[in-house]
């Protein structure tokens, strides 16, 4: 049996290196490979964790949770395994322990910060019990590879019942998350946003699960912060947003965001009001696990958005700043993120259809592209394996689109003839290409 | 000139870009100097079919439209009139499977509305494809996306298209959608209409004959719509 991990833990090691030098993203193989080898390796390894395991899910803000969590764990002192390049299904989560691994063939680690995408969790939860499960939000997302939202939430809550003793920590202001913890059997704690923060509230916008779970009437909101997250409440059986008790209050969103929570303040450098959620997600993780969180500050100021979540890169003159946009929910507030930002820029959004982005590219239309209708918007350029789709779904809001289809070429061509401001979105597997794309010219 | 457009229930009925359903159709008149007004249904909301000259019922969740089915009861017979009147329907996914008699589903039977003769039965697994169909009283193949459980049994009535690639209605019979009447009952979405401008100016052609007696609809230079469907032909059909 040991010789087999050996084998299994060297293999995946080997793998994961040749591929980087080869520039391509080995982990997912090398965990693939390594389960094949040893099927007992997650188990084994997983059960080498000394103190606690957090597992990360929801359809937005996994991986950033995910990192700054890992990122208030560490600066606690304490050493932990953690899945940072968002490869989340069966295979993935096996590499990031694998990875992990000593050539003897053994874990050093003190807590495991790993996310999981939402349909693989009952093939990962056998592996292993977590003991926190942090639950970001569920919104509508790759329809095709879930069938419905429904689906997804069936697959969550048979996942919580395999792990009796999990703790949820979810997002209270989605009454999706909330209503799938109050029917679980898990202990839960909430974190939310009381304050109403945006005034003008658009009642277009697609908001998933406006419906009472329970008994089916249509939830009451005093507000929206976006998407279907808000203040709500079910006037016909009584369900309601739970109370919070991690509750950021006095934000503000002029210079980057700023917050309290427990009576601290907290300011991070980014945009993007959803990332208030990620960070009181992972706050209310590590506080959970009795972290006091002396250095949450410090934390936050070091922490750069990794993987091309808000990530910045800066080419021959040119900011630029790279973003995941993978469903309606996400691109909307990308856009909002965006639109913080009163300066000039140039827009290129790239759109694949592959297997991980969902093959159904439907959910373009539920996006709100007119608010790039604006003075400051310069250009915009369609990219990816299916730009058609996304030049045709500008010409219906009237904003006329360049297309390219090949990535590198549209980011040179707003680099050399661009205004200097540039905004990257891309979906999910377009990510890790531009990303290598735009590190490679930056280093250039 | 003036089309309405109704729009069934998209609190319920929302799941695959429906809004850009109606988006391309309310484009598509403005850019031609007609005008477009959307009035959206909720559930408790009155329907006068007098004042509509489009309806677009789109798809949910099976859950969803069971709550939907419910309501559906009570202005059934309003419903059948506005259809039997040439009243225009487009209907797309779950909104298509309503049209019909009933959909058996594991969950217990969703009556429909049975204003077209075809049913529905769940199967697995679901249908889930990029989806290309021809006919040849139009000039273009449609294109589009389906994603459904249920099977839908059409009997005679004539089908939207021939499948070239795809599942279709019940993934044996290679027929996919209908028309009757005035209405278009189809699985393809992706949004169905943005990608396949002739069917938007079909359905709008048919409403403005209805009301008007006549429909003179101005070209528009679609470039963009058609290689978007061109795209999908060539990157499907060309691989078989």
């Amino acid at each position: 049996m040991k010789v087999r991990r050996l084998m299994a833990v060297w293999t995946a090691k080997i793998i994961s290196a040749a591929c980087r030098l080869s520039g391509r993203q080995g982990v997912t193989l090398a965990g693939k490979i390594a389960l094949k080898i040893d099927p007992g390796i997650l188990r084994d390894l997983s059960s080498q964790v000394r103190e606690k395991i957090f597992v990360v899910c929801g359809t937005n803000g996994k991986t950033t949770t995910n990192n700054l969590l890992c990122s208030a764990v560490e600066s606690e002192g304490k050493k932990v395994i953690c899945n940072h390049t968002g490869s989340n299904m069966l295979s993935g989560v096996a590499a990031a322990f694998v990875l992990s691994a000593g050539i003897s063939g053994r874990l050093d680690a003190d807590y495991a910060c790993i996310e999981i995408d939402e349909a693989s969790t009952l093939r990962i939860f056998p592996h292993f019990k977590p003991d926190y499960m942090i639950l970001t939000n569920l919104f509508r997302d790759q329809l095709d590879r879930y069938g419905e939202i429904d689906l997804t939430m069936k697959i969550l809550s048979q996942a919580m019942a395999m792990a009796p003793e999990m703790k949820l920590i979810l997002n209270g202001d989605d009454a999706l998350s909330a209503y799938l913890a109050m029917e679980s059997k898990n202990d839960f704690v909430t974190y939310g946003i009381t304050e109403q923060v945006f005034h003008d509230q658009d009642s277009r916008e697609i908001r998933e699960g406006r419906f009472c779970k329970k008994c089916g009437a249509k939830l009451e909101y005093e507000f929206y912060h976006y998407s279907q997250l808000g203040r709500y409440r079910c006037p016909s059986c009584g369900f309601e947003r739970p109370p919070i008790e991690y509750d950021a209050k006095n934000i503000s969103m002029e210079h980057g965001l700023s917050f309290e929570v427990e009576g601290r303040s907290f300011h991070a450098d980014y945009r993007g009001f959803y990332n208030i959620y990620n960070i009181l997600a992972a706050y209310a993780g590590a506080r959970e696990a009795g972290f006091a969180l002396s250095r949450f500050s410090q934390v936050l100021e070091s922490f750069n958005p990794q993987n091309g979540r808000m990530e910045q890169f800066s080419i021959d003159g040119t900011k630029i700043i790279l973003n995941l946009a993978k469903n309606p929910a996400g691109f909307n507030q990308n856009i909002s993120a965006v639109m913080e930002d009163p300066s000039e820029k140039d827009l290129i959004i790239v759109i694949n259809d592959n297997a991980q982005d969902g093959t159904d590219i439907s959910w373009l239309w539920d996006v709100d592209f007119e608010r790039f209708l604006d003075p400051s918007v310069k250009s915009v350029t369609v990219s990816g394996i299916r730009c058609q789709d996304m030049r045709l779904r500008m010409k219906y809001v009237d904003i006329p689109s360049t297309l390219v289809e090949d990535v590198e070429k549209a980011i040179k061509d707003r680099i050399q003839h661009g205004c200097g401001n540039l905004y990257v979105l891309v979906n999910y597997t377009a990510l890790y290409s531009t990303r290598n794309i735009l590190a490679g010219m930056q280093e250039r | 000139m003036e089309i309405r457009i109704g729009h069934l229930y998209p609190d319920l009925l929302n799941l695959y870009g429906d809004r850009g359903n109606i988006q391309c159709m309310v484009k598509r008149c403005q850019w031609r100097g007609i005008e477009a007004s959307v009035t959206e249904y909720q559930l408790e909301d009155p329907i006068d079919f007098s004042g509509l000259d489009i309806i677009l019922l789109g798809g949910g969740s099976d859950r969803e439209q069971a709550i939907v089915c419910e309501k559906l009861k009570t202005i059934r017979e309003d419903f059948k009139a506005y259809v039997e009147d040439m009243g225009v329907v487009l209907a797309v996914c779950g909104g298509y499977q309503l049209l019909g008699h009933y959909y058996d589903t594991d969950q217990g039977r969703i009556e429909g509305l049975s204003l077209a003769d075809l049913y529905t039965e769940q199967g697995s697994p679901r249908l889930i494809s990029n989806i290309i169909i021809e006919n040849e009283d139009f000039e273009m193949p449609f294109v589009g996306f389906e994603n459904h459980g249920g099977r839908t049994y059409t009997g005679d009535l004539k089908p939207l298209g021939k499948v070239l690639f795809g599942c279709g209605n019940n993934g044996k019979d290679k027929k996919e959608g209908i028309l009757y009447r005035n209405i278009v009952g189809t699985y393809l979405h992706g949004p169905l209409l943005p990608k396949n401008p002739h069917l938007c100016d079909y359905l709008l052609k048919n409403a403005l004959m209805r009301k008007y007696g006549q429909a003179e609809l101005s070209p528009l230079e679609d470039r963009e719509e058609k290689e978007a469907n061109l795209y999908i032909r060539k990157r499907f059909l060309e691989r078989q």
